[in-house]
């Protein structure tokens, strides 16, 4: 075959994209509750990871890994929406510090419960597909059917959030209750609702991230192992401008390629230091995002 | 106008009381513990008079926290000489991370953001402190604790810089990452930081030959370094407590106050608001540098797991808890941390939890973390918030 | 038909509305005139359920709106106009039109044929954002996406501001039109009293919070007191 498809660049690139969309979908559930309900949601990464654990406890009663993962589903919406409920619903229009500091109470909460009920130990999760690189003339190539199903897993996620929001009525109705809250109210849009139903669906998302990232990542399942992601996730979705969720994917698999290509020439310590200077300068020449049109303020 | 004239003299003729006392003791004295204890006695009740004399506090406001900071102190430093070595060590660990709060408080009351990375920059504090002290160890402490700031608030600019034009959300993401961040640092440089194992001091800080009598020669040596340091870390967050309240008050302070209440109004107003930001972030680092060189200097080593993630978090825990954007709630969250490990490991045994066990491993970050969001959901400023609303509450029912 | 009875409300110490009674009858135009401050903005706040009462009463029909949510009070048929338009410029004018159908059992299409019908100028810019738009066309555009849903009543908060003389007069024609051909009944609220009370049936101005008059429009139009002192009206 193609030596090329087995070069370094090549095999950096796609096991860059196999990173980046994590993170960038990561970035688009970020994105999605900003928009939506104006709070950086710190426990993005804790409230996925929780439901994966609850939702793959099945396991230990034979259920098959679809079934668990259809459990995890389940259990990140009904997080999410009881998080927005009870835990976020009083904190609209305080001062944007509050939100962040209740996130960041949860995401801590989250994390020492878990690992109070599961221990830190890493939990290996079964994997649909083999974790083993395909050969190319006797050379490693980048992927394995689970990278692929990664990847498509990821893709399909993104592509049914974009339909969700530019085909549906209840997509209309999200975006119109994240624009105009009290114009869609006048219009009979029952915008509490749709904020819950943003939380349930951004947390159902995080949840699919989490499968991916503890099945993929030789760590396994850990309280923390979303903390990492998160990082990178956030930093994405500043890049990206948070207001926009193609920015947000689009800078996701961007920092997964470029974080490759740092472990493969600098080393693996020099990956965040490298991801956090190009945010640093990224704000600087653009504090909006780079995929965001306009940098109006709202006062 | 004869009033006035009054107040303005008070100060001065205190000061040549206390002066005319401590000579007279000294004189009268034969043992250096009698001139400590009479001195400490005199201070204390010569701040006491300056700030009961009315009008005074408004008069000068400057000396009259000065004179509060000093109280403070002597009452401290005087008990420490009571307190068991293993509270001593505990109330220097929490002098130390109130500073730190401190920073933080000043950061968010001021500016209304919120940094997430302050255990990270307490981390830069605390390996500049150590690495100066293993390459100069001849350095006095002061000096060294100088330049740990002066790192702490390099960093903080190189930060701050696009900080100048982010709002909330966006720097509390950033300094999250810097967090993360930090502890990759630390190992990329490793010939610097000592990699996995961190740093030992070269000496520990003894107490100078000219305070042997306070110091007493006669108790095991770990003891009176430990009292010495606990002495040194009162004094200097002292010294940042009165720093900060001038600072507060400042116009500078109340420039920022007016970012945090409304952006665009302080920008009518003609304050420059990149720069008041810029500016607040930068001393909420050089604060929380302090602290951390602080915190080197009173375990004679740093590690790098220490300056984790979760150290960022638990600054927020405390000063949401004592008060965000306050003074006092720096001090109450001090405090807290001073004592909350010995507090946890009581409702461990209280409890009957397997110590070894995973719950009892986790109850400090579900503690924390819960009264994190207990804090935030139902009193937004904390103990201090709390205590003042209690105060406006009793003083409506029973007016003088 | 909207009923209000003794209506009011306040922010913290201010009164904004004090004792506010009148009805605004079935396929009749009510306007609300008054002085910038007057508090008509308040009152269509107040019946669409974005600001609660201190006291009162408001009925549609037979029904109290006092304590329902404002998405509830829109779905009982009460279309709000708010003031500035509130059209939402991210959105295709088309998008605006769906939003305002999603919640009455309406035909879309349909729907959207007879707002074209009514409102040309938007069938030709359906696939054009919302903020394109010049201000009369986004004044219609909040109309139409009021009207999309078959509104029993329709408040609309200054819709003339803004807007051309000539404009404003093609406007208050078709407001004019509209409730003659159905039963709806509009609450105008208009700082701009003349070209309100040319096609209001019934008239109450608002001073402070207070009702001052409460009579037919060509009563109200007629009374030199009133125009002089309250509606800023002198020959």
């Amino acid at each position: 075959m193609d030596p090329f498809l087995t070069s370094r660049i090549v095999t950096d690139v796609l096991s860059g994209l196999t990173n980046g969309v994590t993170y960038g979908l990561v970035a688009l559930s970020l994105v999605l509750i900003w928009r939506s309900t104006g709070v950086l949601n710190f426990a993005q990464g804790a409230m996925p990871m929780f439901a994966t654990y609850l939702g793959f406890a099945f396991l230990s009663y034979h259920f098959g890994y679809w079934a668990c993962v259809v459990a995890c589903v389940i259990a990140g919406l009904l997080l999410g929406g009881l998080t927005e409920r009870f835990l976020v619903r009083g904190l609209y229009g305080k001062p944007e510090i509050n939100p962040i500091v209740v996130m960041v109470g949860f995401l801590i909460v989250l994390e020492a419960v878990a690992a109070a009920i599961w221990s830190s130990t890493p939990r290996s999760l079964p994997s649909p597909f083999s974790a083993i690189h395909w050969q190319l003339a006797g050379k490693p190539f980048a992927l394995s059917p689970f990278t692929v199903y990664e990847i498509a897993t990821a893709l399909v996620v993104m592509a049914l959030v974009a339909a969700l929001f530019r085909f549906t009525k209840l997509g209309l109705q999200l975006r119109a209750s994240a624009l105009a809250p009290e114009v869609s109210r006048l219009l009979g849009v029952r915008v509490g609702r749709l904020l819950t139903l943003g939380w349930m669906l951004s947390t159902a998302v995080g949840v699919i991230t989490a499968i991916l990232v503890s099945a993929n990542f030789f760590s396994g399942l850990t309280p923390t192992v979303m903390d990492g992601i998160f990082a990178y996730g956030f930093i994405a979705a500043a890049i990206g401008g948070l207001e926009s969720p193609v920015g947000a994917i689009v800078a996701g698999v961007l920092l997964g390629v470029v974080n490759q290509f740092v472990t493969d020439f600098v080393n693996q310590n020099a990956v965040i230091i490298i991801a956090l200077g190009i945010l640093v300068v990224s704000l600087m020449v653009r504090p909006s995002g780079v995929f965001t049109k306009s940098s109006q303020r709202r006062v | 106008m004869k009033l006035i004239a009054v107040r303005r003299r008070v100060p001065i003729a205190i000061a040549i009381a206390v002066a005319v006392t401590i000579i007279a003791l000294v004189a009268a004295s034969t043992t250096r513990e009698g001139i400590a204890l009479s001195i400490a006695f005199d201070l204390a009740v010569a701040c006491g008079i300056a700030m009961s004399v009315p009008g005074f506090k408004a008069d000068h406001p400057v000396v009259s926290r000065a004179a509060l900071t000093l109280l403070a102190l002597d009452v401290a430093i005087f008990l420490t000489f009571f307190f068991s070595s293993s509270t001593n060590f505990n109330l220097a660990t929490g002098a130390a991370m109130s500073i730190v709060l401190l920073g933080l408080s000043f950061l968010t009351g001021a500016s209304g953001q919120i940094s997430l990375g302050n255990g990270a920059f307490m981390g830069v504090g605390a390996f500049a402190m150590a690495i100066w002290a293993n390459h100069h160890a001849t350095t006095p402490i002061v000096l060294t604790l100088l330049i740990a700031v002066a790192c702490g608030a390099l960093v903080g600019l190189l930060l701050g810089l696009p900080a100048t034009r982010l709002r909330g959300p966006y720097l509390a993401g950033m300094t999250l990452a810097f967090a993360v961040a930090f502890t990759f640092i630390l190992s990329s440089f490793s010939s610097w930081t000592g990699g996995d194992s961190g740093l030992q001091l070269p000496t520990a800080a003894t107490a100078p030959r000219w305070l042997d009598g306070f110091f007493h020669a006669g108790t095991p040596p770990l003891t009176t370094t430990t009292l010495y340091i606990t002495d040194v870390a009162i004094i200097v967050a002292g010294v940042a407590f009165f720093f900060m309240a001038n600072l507060f008050a400042s116009r500078t302070g109340r420039s920022m106050r007016l970012i945090r209440d409304n952006d665009v109004a302080a920008e009518l107003v003609g304050v420059s608001l990149p720069r008041t930001r810029v500016v607040a972030f930068i001393v909420s680092s050089a604060y929380a540098a302090l602290g951390g060189a602080l915190l080197t200097l009173i375990d004679n080593s740093v590690s790098p797991p220490t300056y984790s993630f979760a150290l960022s978090v638990t600054i927020l825990s405390l000063i949401v808890i004592g008060g965000i954007g306050t003074i006092s709630g720096a001090l109450i969250g001090g405090v807290i941390y001073a004592f909350s490990t010995n507090v946890i490991s009581w409702i461990t045994t209280q409890t009957g939890l397997n110590p070894q066990g995973n719950l009892a491993s986790q109850l400090n970050g579900i503690i924390f973390g819960g009264l994190l969001i207990l804090t935030m959901l139902f009193a937004p400023f904390g103990i201090t918030g709390a205590a003042r609303q209690l105060w406006h509450r009793l003083r409506a029912r029973f007016p003088r | 038909m909207i009923t209000i009875e003794d209506l009011t409300v306040s922010f913290g110490a201010v009164q904004a509305l004090r004792n506010v009674s009148f009805v605004a009858e079935t396929g009749k135009i009510t306007a609300v005139l008054g002085a910038n401050g007057a508090g008509k903005t308040t009152l269509l706040r107040t019946i669409s359920g974005l600001k609660e009462p201190k006291t009162g009463t408001i009925r549609l029909d037979d029904q109290s709106l006092v304590h329902k949510r404002t998405e509830d009070i829109a779905r009982l048929g009460i279309g709000h106009v708010p003031e500035g338009r509130g059209v939402i410029g991210e959105f295709t004018v088309e998008e605006n039109l769906r939003l305002g159908a999603m919640m009455a059992r309406v035909n879309l299409l349909q729907g959207l044929q007879e707002q074209y019908e009514l409102f040309p100028v938007l069938g030709e810019r359906r696939k054009q954002h919302a903020a394109k738009l010049s201000g009369g066309e986004r004044q219609m555009l909040a109309m139409a996406r009021a009207l999309i849903a078959k509104p029993s009543v329709l408040l609309l908060d200054e819709p003339s501001l803004g807007l051309a003389p000539l404009v404003t007069a093609q406007l208050m024609h078709t407001i004019q039109s509209l409730c003659e051909s159905s039963d709806l009944t509009v609450i105008l609220v208009e700082q701009n009293a003349t070209s309100a009370l040319r096609i209001a049936h019934h008239a109450v101005v608002l001073h402070v919070g207070k009702v001052v008059a409460n009579d037919t429009a060509a009563n109200v139009s007629a009374n030199d007191n009133l125009r002089q002192y309250y509606l800023g009206l002198v020959e």
